[in-house]
């Protein structure tokens, strides 16, 4: 079957790790011009919210790349756990995606220093401690929201994320050269332990994470939410590298019109799952009506921020779910990966609506400029990063034994 | 495309076409794009398992099913949110949880399932139209090899009904396409009588199916001693409480529950207001705060304080009841906007509907239900009062809207069926039955030539 293996450009195209070092010099710039932008955020009361609208743009910037990595390592998990074949010639690039993650989880360093060296409620306002005012709902939740728990957690959720992410990577590495199946059958075994393991670290890392942001208030489907996200961003980052890639020459033969048209399936189904968990996070709290539940809305229903709200609805759901219903749309990459560009765009108001909206914390036009700035400047490092890390790497796993499949892979016309 | 209809005694039955074996999808893969290149369009292939490039070979255009879902969708999607809005903002507009009348977020999982159900409906009724389904029988199961269609051989139809169609160069050109074998699609001539099996295992399941409803008339037109099959017990006997009963759920025995300290209960804002009420609380409220020997009104939020039925506004008219009416600071004049002629005809219909069964139409008390009663004659009828006694005659009008608020006597209060605006006009009525029955010449305006009638 090997045979059937078409004779592809299979490396990253040389000049894009060329950029590596101008990215990693550009992504510091424009991380430092965010801190300047940030500093003139105004918030509704007397107190400067500059350094805390930082904080919160660089938490969201770092979330914004470890989501889609997170979820291409849910792409992986879940295509060995089903035993997918379609997705063979694509599956290394996602393998890649989420081999960034063990570099990747270092940007998150100065969140845990802010913990764990001050005590400074920048972005986590528990961060101050017992006895300092906190309402009395936030300090009774202050035996798991302290310094050295937090630390623990954070390091239990990254180590099973670069845990995984490492060995699907090596051992998928090790393929390409043995041809072994007995690998396959190893990863797949392995898939359903991790994947639950996955899932856990994904969600309670959301509630630490993202969710501490604003202490006082809880939901059960927050870490849903995230994966919601995460799974819809990783497929719009994937139709736009497989697209990019094909526009410098490489993977035409192995990445066909099919698989296009399922990725786009995926990232249908995504916005609609967002969507669905979006609004079911919102229903609940909006008909129970209950003051320690709806607190959170109501930081997101007033100061401009209610506006980024309505965006949402129409952007993250209503108009991506009309305008990528089509057949005749999934199937034509370069619209597609304008739609993917825009499934992004949205992904990033989105994490900023989850993080950014703090008591005394309006929408204003610096922290817009400085959150986009900052999520820019993350996306150049992430940027370098993805290209050192993948190298002289093949972009397909060569030997993988579903790839024939994958490469027949065909359903209509 | 139309095709002449078979005799029915035809010796020899109607060709359907040909069509060819294969022992792979790839050989029917080739053959099929052959076929298709050869112009013909009404073909079709038949296979064990679903073959992908099958749709291209066989030319099969895009279907057009997507438009009908999409279309159902979105009219599932319209309906529901119409629907919603009609019901719970337009046609009955009912308060659930504090929530306003139209509250979207509440429409939405309806809304949601709705145009899941209606694409899902028409997905699937536009899928058995499009394809001419269900097709009880097909002429290729005439031929027993296609049996293994299902198994493992792979079939390739080329229909007679094809506009291009020539029984020898379709056969031809079939067998030229590695076929193991090609053979021509007969019509089933066999017979078209209905087994009789078939037909009595109808009838039997029909007659199956009108059991649980003979069973059903049957309970419902017999009689039995025996208690009744509750099929769910507890809705026929919930354990809500009835108005006025009592429950150990609470110290005070009582199943309904007083309004909330402080609160006030929805329509009873205007407890305070003089047209609400008949007289004005706010100068009653100013005489007794003089004397101690009665409850003191807070009349600004129409609540009590200082009393042992604290929070009861409903017993406010009970107090006051108890209190000599007389005394009250009764509203003189007639509020603005009653006196009008609108006001005059609601007054009249609201009149007739509820005071003249017994007051009668002209007010004298001589009502039907009077009547009744005198002719009866049972001894303790006491007649309603005559709107036209001096008594009532001097009441102010608020005296007079307090009456029918509240009742009097034997006559109770309708409060219940009338709201304030048609008490006022009902009173306004009353007011002018008074003048027209106790009118003096002077009443008559200038100009109006007045003939006496036998009666002066």
């Amino acid at each position: 079957m090997a045979s059937n293996i078409p004779n592809d450009n299979v490396t990253l195209p040389a000049n894009w790790r060329g950029l590596a070092p101008i990215l990693v010099a550009a992504g510091c710039v424009c991380v430092l011009l965010s801190l300047g932008l940030c500093y003139f955020a105004s918030g509704t009361g007397e107190e400067a919210v500059g350094i805390r609208v930082f904080s919160l743009s660089y938490l969201s910037s770092f979330m914004f790349c470890l989501s889609f990595c997170l979820g291409s390592l849910f792409f992986v998990m879940v295509q060995h756990l089903v035993r997918a074949s379609w997705s063979a010639s694509i599956r290394r690039i996602a393998e890649l995606l989420a081999f960034t993650i063990p570099w990747w989880s270092l940007l998150f360093l100065p969140v845990l220093a802010l913990v764990i060296f001050t005590n400074e409620p920048w972005i986590y306002p528990w961060n101050v401690g017992a006895g300092q005012g906190l309402p009395a709902i936030v300090e009774s939740k202050l035996q798991f929201l302290n310094p050295l728990w937090f630390t623990i957690r954070i390091l239990v959720y990254f180590g099973v994320w670069i845990f995984a992410a490492r060995w699907y990577f090596s051992m998928s590495r090790k393929q390409d050269e043995s041809g072994d199946s007995e690998i396959t059958l190893k990863l797949q075994k392995w898939a359903g332990p991790l994947i639950m393991l996955f899932a856990l670290a994904l969600n309670f890392g959301a509630f630490d994470i993202m969710m501490s942001t604003d202490p006082a208030w809880f939901s059960t489907i927050y870490g849903v939410y995230l994966f919601a996200g995460s799974m819809l961003s990783f497929f719009a980052v994937m139709i736009i590298l497989c697209y990019l890639l094909q526009r410098n020459g490489r993977l035409e033969k192995m990445v066909n019109t099919e698989h296009f048209h399922d990725m786009s399936k995926f990232q249908f189904g995504f916005i609609v799952f967002w969507g669905y968990i979006a609004f079911s996070q919102f229903l609940l709290y909006w008909y129970g009506n209950i003051p320690e539940e709806t607190l959170w809305y109501k930081h997101r229903m007033e100061h401009g921020w209610q506006y980024i709200g309505l965006l949402l609805i129409a952007c993250h759901f209503a108009l991506p779910f009309l305008g990528t219903m089509s057949r005749y749309v999934r199937r034509r990459k370069a619209l597609m990966a304008s739609w993917a560009g825009f499934i992004l765009f949205v992904h990033w108001i989105d994490l900023m609506f989850l993080i950014l909206p703090q008591e005394g914390i309006p929408v204003s036009f610096m922290l817009i400029a400085g959150n986009l700035v900052c999520l820019i400047g993350m996306i150049c490092l992430f940027a370098a990063l993805f290209t050192l890390r993948v190298g002289d790497t093949s972009l397909v796993a060569v030997k993988d034994p579903w790839l024939p499949e994958a490469l027949a892979y065909q359903v209509g016309p | 495309m139309s095709h002449p209809k078979p005799e029915k005694k035809s010796s020899e039955p109607k060709s359907f076409g040909w069509m060819a074996e294969y022992e792979d999808e790839n050989k029917l893969l080739d053959a099929a794009r052959k076929v298709r290149d050869s112009g013909y369009t009404r073909i079709d292939a038949f296979t064990p398992f679903p073959v992908h490039g099958i749709d291209e070979a066989l030319g099969i255009k895009p279907t057009v099913l997507p438009w009908f879902t999409f279309c159902a969708g979105a009219t599932g999607t319209l309906t529901a949110l119409t629907m919603q809005w009609w019901m719970n903002a337009y046609d009955y507009p009912y308060i659930i949880s504090g929530k306003p009348f139209a509250s979207w977020p509440a429409f939405i999982p309806v809304t949601f399932e709705l145009t899941v159900l209606f694409s899902a409906f028409m997905t699937l009724f536009a899928m058995l139209g499009l394809n001419g389904l269900p097709k009880l029988s097909n002429a290729l199961f005439n031929n027993p090899r296609f049996d293994r269609a299902t198994d493992d051989r792979f079939f390739l139809w080329v229909d007679s009904r094809d506009k291009y169609f020539n029984s020898d160069k379709v056969r031809n050109l079939l067998a030229d396409t590695g076929a193991i074998e090609v053979d021509e699609v007969k019509e089933d001539d066999s017979s078209d009588i209905v087994p009789r099996k078939l037909v009595l295992a109808i009838l039997t399941a029909i007659g199956a199916t009108l059991i649980p409803g003979v069973i059903v008339l049957n309970m419902r037109n017999s009689k039995s001693s025996s208690p009744r099959w509750h099929v769910f017990f507890d809705m026929d006997y919930q354990p809500s409480k009835r108005p006025q009963s009592k429950t150990t759920l609470f110290v005070d025995g009582r199943s309904q529950r007083q309004p909330v300290q402080g609160t006030i209960a929805r329509g009873d804002l205007d407890l305070a207001d003089p047209y609400e009420l008949g007289y004005d609380p706010d100068q009653l409220a100013d005489s007794r705060s003089a004397s101690t020997r009665l409850v003191s009104l807070n009349a600004q939020d129409g609540q009590e304080t200082g009393s042992e039925q604290a929070g009861d506004a409903a017993s406010e008219d009970g107090a006051m009841a108890a209190a000599s009416e007389a005394e009250l600071p009764w509203v003189q004049e007639f509020p603005e906007g009653v006196v009008s002629e609108e006001m005059f005809q609601l007054g009249k219909l609201k009149f007739e509907q509820n005071c003249s069964v017994c007051h009668g139409y002209s007010g004298y008390g001589d009502g039907l239900v009077s009547q009744r009663a005198l002719n009866l004659a049972q001894g303790y009828w006491l007649q309603p009062t005559s709107l036209h006694d001096d008594r009532i005659l001097e009441q102010p009008v608020g005296r007079i809207y307090y009456t029918i608020k509240n009742g009097k006597g034997k006559m109770g209060g309708y409060a219940a069926s009338l709201n304030a605006e048609e008490r006022w006009a009902v009173v306004l009525y009353v007011r002018a039955l008074q003048r027209s029955q106790n009118a003096s010449q002077a009443d008559v305006p200038e100009g109006v030539d007045l003939e006496l009638g036998a009666a002066e």
